[in-house]
């Protein structure tokens, strides 16, 4: 049926995708695999945060409803680790989202050496978590780390800070970490759209007189529109979810000063073996994300065309 | 006239330099000092006068690492599992960010948000009901195994940077080729995937490194040295008791050498699908 | 006898075929969980292994190491979802809950019936057995004592090491001098704070657990948590880093010579020597005593089999380890003290003056807390309680009140 076609034959497959099924079979493999990994897992998660389960406790069982529930309202813990999670969140995206765009507009403009730097600027994600935590606790160390000994050698400290040990700055020392580590996730991302955008609408732009600010606000970002709002909220939903680093770098204090749900939930589930509540704890991080993103998506309108 | 455009692009470019070297410094400063670490003998690391040039060159952390945790096992488990997970992917996944980019179907934002919820159900509790589904199918302490959860979580965000991807690729080249009488599954395989194929690329290496970096999962869905990847064999050597600084930095710096090399192999052709004008068509 | 070549190489072969058919005998292969990471204990279980093989060959050991900050984790799983392994590691801490989530088979015939056990006194399987039941072999020991800079001392004009908490905060004023960059004592803050408030508040009077019930004695505990966290907050004898100082960094702080105290306990000896002089630089001491009770802990570290379906074979993997030979090679690779009084008496303790201080700590050395809920509890409220004091966002009263609080819900 291809015959005025100048591409090559594509067989059954390509009989088959003019059929009214051909929907249904680009969705299924992917669905396949995701309701067999996932499906089983995320219900019995969620029936647990029902149930009363601690491992050191065997004989205590069976359901108690919204019990969990209720005990974390009155948990200051719970409430610490929620305003944590927020503030750690957007802080983290939103310097990532901006060190990304400035690293992936400057690295669009394909002045000699890009190749290089381009490998530079992305070496920080190529490593692995555990990688990164270790080494910043090193550069960060208030007796070895070698941050301290340069800012005070050029004056901007008096004497080591012990980062990580300070309520006020603990926070922020772990978000920059996280930033440093995640920002290339974006500026590769955002480099990979801006050079999808065709060069002619810049042209046309200029020729219309649009200056670089206008071309930004009328070409970048509508056409990254669906990018970036991919990137945020894959990227918030990792952060969300990952305690690796601030569980390498703090463990949640100094007293809850680090305190996040994703690390609350995994030290009650494996130091105090209280996989009830740390169920429900997930069953909540759960539903904020979609809360989440259901209001992005909306908002950001990725959802229609 | 002439003169200002010249001088404006002269200024936009030395400010592109200075963004592009100070990022540069900003990203590789402490993994160049972990490097320097990663040369030091432990005592040099471990005093009360900052060494910034190593006074003393050892290579004795590479081979402490190297013959300590089985490198070459764990770091070919790692690229295993990492293989199969891009695989997976790649097959399964771009046919559904396709669907999702190019029809409009019933309930389609509704799935569209179903892949995006399966990866918002927190790993810790995810891990424990997994274990439990990978046994009972025999796949647990096994590299298929973890790929599979890897891909679990994984392919939803393939799926989702990729529908950007195809978003952007112009639609017009698709309806030509359609007009010339290919079949869907023609312009899909012929002409959208060509273009998007940065995309491609970038979603692939995002799911790589992903894989590549992972640790709870790995941690706790593994145990015998035929599996095990390789971020877990580095945590292995933070003991209770030591923490040799100059053998972690240079487990750090082995960790980056495999990707970097692929990475840098990739960058070519990215750049020069880039240049060529691919979606100028 | 002389073997030339040829004969040793075919017995070579014997051998390798001899353990592969090992291998091939599913009863005759376990696997051991641990937590060793250093090089120096991974020796020392390269050692035991290579001995263990030796004298048993039928019987294929395969060790898995786990992080030890995940090891609970690792095996909580494990338990949960199935797939134990057949022996694995246990330190009194996690020794209860380890037993509360059947993590641990019942091995009190055994060890009645095993001719090693008159080498260990009544008080080494105390910690690792609930209710008259035996869950684990001891292996070795860790003697909680205190490091001191001897240089530090001397240039300070002080005679010897605190005796007492009055003592200590004495010594503690001398020794610091923040202008040289220099405190007096490594507070362990960080990950692991939990066992000295423990220990302090012990010190104090006030008891933490008593006839399996919540006992800590108000009062006691926030004067306690006072006079410790006073250390950091008024005296300023330790370094700012604390609250976020773990083992790690208090080890640092005292190799640098950031520090001239800390307290820990002999598993830590090879790490200082490797950076300090034994005697002239850096000696030990027993633990300073508090107003109500000296408090040092004795904690024994054992192998447990969690499985039965090799358990002929798990027994004698975790029962070797009691053996002198065993615990002599670890104690070679390591420094880490014997559980067994047989391999106590061995020349390199005896006449090593640096135990001394282990050795005396040894009488009168407790057995650490341990119920179930004891890790879950101290990682989870000590920490983050204590923590808030030095960091003043909160006051010792109100951070015994979490802990007695966080106890009672622990326990329920």
């Amino acid at each position: 049926m291809d015959t005025g076609s100048h591409l090559p034959k594509t067989g059954m497959i390509g009989e088959l995708s003019e059929t009214r099924y051909w929907i249904y079979l680009l969705l299924l493999p992917s669905l396949v695999i995701i309701l067999l990994v996932i499906a089983y897992p995320t219900i019995y998660g969620m029936a647990i945060s029902f149930r009363e389960m601690r491992l050191t406790r065997p004989g205590l069982n069976g359901w108690v409803g919204f019990k969990h529930y209720l005990v974390m309202i009155d948990d200051p813990v719970f409430w610490v680790a929620l305003k944590n999670t927020v503030l750690w969140v957007t802080f983290a995206v939103v310097l990532e989202l901006g060190l990304g765009f400035i690293a992936a507009t400057a690295l669009n403009r394909n002045v000699p050496g890009t190749g290089i730097f381009a490998v530079l600027i992305l070496v920080p994600y190529f490593l692995p978590n555990v990688v990164a935590g270790h080494m910043w606790a090193l550069l960060l160390d208030p007796r070895l780390g070698v941050i301290n000994d340069i800012l005070v050698r050029i004056g901007i400290l008096n004497s080591y800070k012990a980062w990580f040990a300070d309520p006020n700055t603990a926070l922020a020392a772990t978000i920059f970490v996280e930033a440093w580590h995640g920002f290339p996730f974006f500026a590769l991302l955002l480099l990979a759209g801006l050079k999808g955008i065709p060069q002619d609408l810049y042209k046309a732009a200029a020729v219309d007189g649009a200056g670089p600010i206008a071309e930004f606000r009328l070409i970048t970002v509508p056409m990254l529109k669906s990018v970036i709002a991919a990137a945020v909220i894959l990227r918030v939903i990792s952060l969300v979810n990952s305690p690796d680093l601030l569980l390498i770098l703090t463990g949640g204090g100094p007293g809850d000063a680090t305190q996040v749900l994703s690390l609350y939930a995994f030290q009650t589930a494996y130091k105090d073996f209280n996989f009830g509540y740390a169920s429900a704890l997930s069953v909540v991080m759960f539903v904020i994300l979609m809360v989440f993103a259901y209001a992005y998506i909306r908002l950001s309108k990725i959802g229609r065309e | 006239m002439a003169a200002t455009r010249r001088s404006r692009r002269m200024a936009a470019d030395i400010l592109t330099y200075f963004v592009l070297v100070s990022m540069s410094l900003f990203c590789i400063g402490p993994i160049a000092w972990m490097f320097l670490t990663s040369l030091k003998l432990e005592a040099d690391i471990v005093t009360q006068t900052m060494q910034y040039i190593p006074n003393r060159i050892t290579f004795q952390n590479y081979v402490a690492i190297w013959t300590q945790s089985s490198f070459p096992v764990l770091i070919g488990n790692s690229f295993i599992v990492t293989l199969i997970t891009v695989i997976v992917c790649l097959a399964t996944g771009t046919l559904a960010a396709y669907a999702f980019s190019r029809y409009t179907f019933k309930g389609r934002n509704t799935l569209m948000l179903g892949y995006l919820v399966v990866r918002m159900f927190p790993a810790v509790m995810m891990i424990i009901p997994l274990y439990v589904v990978l046994r009972s199918v025999g796949l647990i302490d096994s590299r298929i195994g973890l790929a599979l959860a890897y891909t679990s979580f994984l392919l939803p965000l393939f799926v989702w940077m990729l529908k950007g991807f195809f978003d952007a690729a112009p639609k017009e080249l698709e309806s030509a080729a359609r007009i010339d009488g290919s079949t869907r599954f023609g312009a899909m395989l012929w002409i959208v995937i060509p273009l998007a194929r940065n995309g491609l690329v970038a979603s692939s290496i995002f799911v790589a490194i992903a894989a590549w970096n992972e640790f709870l999962f790995a941690l706790m869905l593994t145990t015998g040295q035929g599996s095990r990847t390789w971020p877990v064999g580095l945590q292995l050597m933070v003991g209770e008791f030591q923490l040799p600084w100059g053998v972690l930095a240079a487990g750090g710096i082995l960790s980056i050498l495999p990707v970097m090399l692929m990475f840098a192999l990739v960058q070519r052709v990215m750049v020069q699908g880039l240049t060529a004008g691919a979606i100028k068509g | 006898m002389q073997l030339n070549r040829r004969e040793l190489m075919a017995g070579a072969t014997a051998m390798a075929l001899a353990s592969q058919m090992g291998t091939a005998r599913a009863a005759g292969a376990i696997n051991y969980w641990h937590h060793f990471a250093s090089q120096s204990e991974m020796e020392g279980l390269a050692k035991i292994i290579s001995l263990f093989q030796a004298k048993y060959p039928g019987t294929k050991v395969t060790q898995e190491g786990i992080p030890n900050s995940e090891y609970m984790a690792k095996v909580s799983s494990a338990v949960v979802a199935g797939g134990k392994p057949d022996t694995g590691m246990v330190i009194t801490e996690r020794f209860a809950d380890l037993v509360a989530m059947n993590g641990l088979v019942d091995l009190s015939a055994r060890v009645k019936a095993w001719p090693g056990k008159s080498n260990f006194p009544d008080n080494r399987w105390k910690g690792l057995s609930q209710d008259g039941k035996i869950y684990a072999v001891p292996a070795f020991t860790f003697v909680d004592w205190m490091y001191y800079r001897a240089d530090y001392f001397e240039q300070a004009g002080l005679s010897g090491p605190p005796k007492n908490f009055d003592e200590f905060v004495q010594a503690a004023r001398k020794l610091t001098d923040p202008s040289k960059g220099r405190y007096a004592f490594s507070m362990r803050g960080g990950a692991g704070a939990f066992k000295y408030v423990i220990d302090v508040m012990e010190a104090f009077g006030s008891p933490i657990v008593k006839d399996g019930k919540p006992a800590i004695d108000r009062a006691a505990a926030i004067e306690a948590v006072t006079f410790y966290s006073d250390l950091f907050v008024k005296e300023k004898v330790v370094p700012p880093s604390a609250p976020n100082d773990s083992y790690r960094q208090i080890m640092e702080a005292f190799r640098t010579g950031q520090t001239a105290m800390v307290w820990h306990h002999t598993g830590s000896l090879s790490e200082i020597s490797g950076a300090l002089k034994q005697g002239t630089q850096f000696q030990t001491a027993p633990m300073p005593a508090g107003p109500r009770a000296q408090i040092a802990r004795v904690a024994y570290a054992g192998n447990g089999v969690m499985k039965e379906d090799n358990i002929e074979d798990a027994w004698q993997w975790v029962s070797f380890w009691g053996e002198p030979e065993a615990a002599i090679a670890l104690l070679e690779a390591t420094g880490y003290f014997p559980a067994s009084t047989a391999a106590l008496q061995d020349p390199r303790l005896t006449s090593n003056k640096i135990y001394d201080a282990a050795v005396k700590t040894l009488d009168f050395g407790r057995l650490p807390n341990t119920f179930v809920g004891a890790a879950g509890w101290s990682e989870n409220v000590v920490n983050p309680a204590f923590q808030s004091v030095l960091t003043g966002q909160s006051k010792p009263t109100d951070a015994v009140d979490r802990m007695i609080k966080g106890l009672d819900a622990a326990m329920r």
